[in-house]
């Protein structure tokens, strides 16, 4: 088979992985070597569907001897199959960097012979390039569960980030959905890479020269709408992953139906939205101070589909508004819809100088149509209406003007087949 | 109200600055233009002095550092006619230290602050969207039509990035081009511009990108709209993944 059409089936198959960071690390060039990394990350394209393209994202092959029912690549599935040899993907990597059409490389693959086998291939590739190519741009590797630590280890001396895909929400899921993949295969070595870059860190800072382990840190992936979990428990999931396990991004995949299979849901499309105020919750805990249980519960366990999940904590907890804008610290300010941590930050910076107005406040770029209702400036509110949240909810979904009674209640999300 | 003019160049603007903030006068109250030379034009005109603007320039650049990129950036924009707020930035900069761009409630700091962040952000744009084409005699050459004057930071950002590669980066509009030769950067303006015949082998490289540009994408999720939101169609001319 032909590169090119290699190139076809395994970047076709790569594509339903969410990841493409490719900031976190800075990495300088050197006159012999090609390339380098950079700390705030660059997109160098735009898909058709809108997602950011910054690395090569290819699987090394997708001939895989697993069968998991979510996957187009399993076994039992009729799909032409490819394995790039390591040469192809090096020089495919180099060409698309010198062009400029790449950041780097950001290698997976499904289980050829076995994980040790697989790894030792997506190794190989890796150190050609750092070692013949003298490559300095950025790698992302993909850690195939069940492989030996000691791979593990090298992954991370040659990439700067390696990832463990955790698939599915939870342990009950991935016995069902992929019994191939033990549990323990997936969160070995996810705490095995944690703790080796914290020792390298640690290292790195007392001695100076420890080499560099997944410089920009490890991430996860996991598949919603696949399996019955709630948004909660992801939600819990996922900080748990970046307080324990020091992860620096878990993503999040709306689930594609590829297969027919009846562990699977029907969906008539992708959950997009949901994936999307996961995204916007997983921010909350990030950078915002939000703590699962503050955004979730078990008796409201998933996310409103009208309100993203700030205004929605906001619109329950009516004690905690208006925050006032000249005096409020920077995690209150934080909690107010419509006020990022751009907005916070320049409201902060902007009150050494004076006293804000609400022009000022316009100025600093709030987002008024919603800030509106939940601050004041030097105590004057800017709505006079009454704030209860009832009325509120239908001013934010409908806008100004829009005291009607609000539309359908939000969606629930059916999935056939898992439940019953 | 009192106006003064000055040559137009970033120089001049500088030294115009340094001498009206060394005359203590309430900036508020003058304002600065480009000298157009007509007949009945008003206002002082101030000679550019590269001492006292080199001087200026250094004074800032203890004092308030930040400013020091603002003005570069806002060099880049090319934009006329923002002399004075300009002034008046510089001023509170002197006064305030890198602090200054916090102090977005102010209209001059808004103003100058938001060209300034719009020609980064271009840069930042440029960084990605960039295409060198491989030429017959193994240099790689890249097309562009910024809206900002950007090329002389981003050649720099290629040059700690293909260092083992021959290139150039001319801006088509500005007729200004960069080359990377054997590891040093020059900078300077071309008039007559042939496109070179690109190598053998650039096809198929081509080839192999626009397919994979093609599949990387997720059928059930096309979003035509985000993509033009995140790079917008003035981009595309040059971007070899989407030529035909
Ligand atoms: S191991 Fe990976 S590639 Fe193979 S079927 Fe499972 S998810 Fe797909």
């Amino acid at each position: 088979m032909e590169t090119l059409a290699k190139l076809q089936v395994l970047s076709g198959a790569a594509r339903y992985d969410a990841s493409c960071a490719s900031s976190g690390c800075r990495r300088e060039g050197n006159p012999y070597s090609t390339g380098n990394t950079s700390q705030s990350g660059i997109c160098h394209s735009w898909s058709d569907d809108g997602r950011c393209i910054s690395l090569l994202k290819i699987l090394l092959s997708n001939d895989c001897i697993y069968d998991c029912a979510y996957c187009v690549n399993r076994s039992s599935n009729p799909v032409e199959r490819a394995s790039f040899e390591a040469r192809e993907v090096v020089d495919l990597t180099m060409e698309f960097y010198r062009r400029n059409y790449i950041e780097g490389l950001f290698l997976s693959s499904a289980v050829m012979k076995s994980p040790d086998q697989t790894m030792e291939r997506m190794i190989s590739v890796v150190e050609t390039l750092r070692t013949e190519e003298r490559f300095r741009g950025y790698i992302h590797l993909k850690i195939i569960p069940g492989c030996g630590p000691e791979l593990v280890r090298k992954a991370g001396l040659h990439a700067d980030r390696i990832s463990v895909n955790i698939e599915l929400p939870s342990h009950e899921s991935l016995k069902r959905l992929a019994p191939q993949k033990e549990k323990f295969s997936i969160l070995e070595p996810m705490s095995l890479i944690g703790k080796e870059i914290t020792e390298s860190l640690v290292e790195r800072r007392s001695r100076g020269k420890a080499p560099k382990f997944a410089p920009a840190g490890q991430s996860t992936q996991m598949i919603v709408g696949a399996s019955p979990e709630s948004d909660f428990q992801i939600l819990r999931l996922s900080e748990g992953l970046y307080r324990k396990m020091n992860l620096k991004r878990v993503y999040y995949s709306a689930f594609v139906p590829v297969n027919h299979d009846n562990r699977l849901p029907v969906l008539a499309a992708p959950p997009l939205l949901r994936e999307h105020r996961l995204y916007q919750a997983d921010w909350l805990l990030r950078f915002y101070g939000f703590t699962a249980a503050e955004i979730l519960s078990d008796d409201m366990p998933n996310l409103d589909e009208s309100f993203d999940p700030k205004t929605a904590w906001a619109l329950r907890h009516p004690e905690f508004y208006p925050v006032e804008i000249n005096r409020a610290d920077y995690a209150t300010l934080l909690r107010v819809p419509g006020i990022g941590v751009t907005s916070a930050r320049r409201i902060i910076a902007a009150r050494r100088f004076s006293v804000i107005t609400p022009e000022g406040l316009r100025k600093i770029g709030v987002v008024m149509k919603r800030a509106k209702y939940f601050i004041t400036c030097s105590g004057r509110p800017f709505e006079k209406t009454e704030r209860s949240p009832l009325l509120l909810r239908n001013r934010l979904l409908l806008g100004d003007g829009g005291d009607v009674v609000p539309s359908a209640p939000p969606k629930q999300l059916v999935l056939p087949g898992l439940l019953a | 109200m009192d106006r003064y003019l000055y040559d137009g160049t970033s120089e001049g603007l500088l030294s115009a600055v340094a001498h009206i903030l060394a005359g203590e006068r309430d900036v508020e109250r003058v304002t600065l233009g480009e000298r157009e030379n007509t007949l009945f034009e008003e206002g002082v005109y101030l000679a550019t002095n590269t001492a006292a603007a080199e001087e200026f320039f250094s004074r800032l650049q203890m004092q308030a550092s930040e400013a020091v990129y603002t003005f570069y950036y806002f060099t880049m924009a090319e934009k006329d006619g923002m002399e004075t707020s300009m002034l008046r930035y510089l001023a509170l900069a002197m006064q305030h230290g890198s602090k200054v761009n916090g102090y977005l409630t102010n209209p001059s700091v808004k103003e100058i602050v938001t060209v300034s962040r719009k020609a980064g952000r271009e840069l930042h744009r440029m960084k990605g969207l960039l295409r060198f084409e491989k030429l017959q005699d193994g240099a790689y050459l890249a097309r562009m039509e910024p809206d900002n004057n950007i090329i002389h930071p981003l050649a720099l950002h290629f040059s700690k990035r293909l260092r083992a590669e021959d290139w150039f980066i001319y801006d088509v509009r500005r007729r200004i081009a960069a080359r990377w030769h054997r590891g040093s950067l020059t900078l300077g303006s071309i008039e007559q511009f042939t496109a070179p015949a690109l190598s053998e082998e650039e096809k198929a490289v081509q080839a192999l990108w626009k397919t994979f540009f093609g599949t990387i994408a997720i059928p059930e999720r096309r979003n035509p709209r985000l993509q033009k939101s995140s790079m917008p169609m003035k981009y595309w001319k040059y971007l070899t993944e989407k030529q035909g």
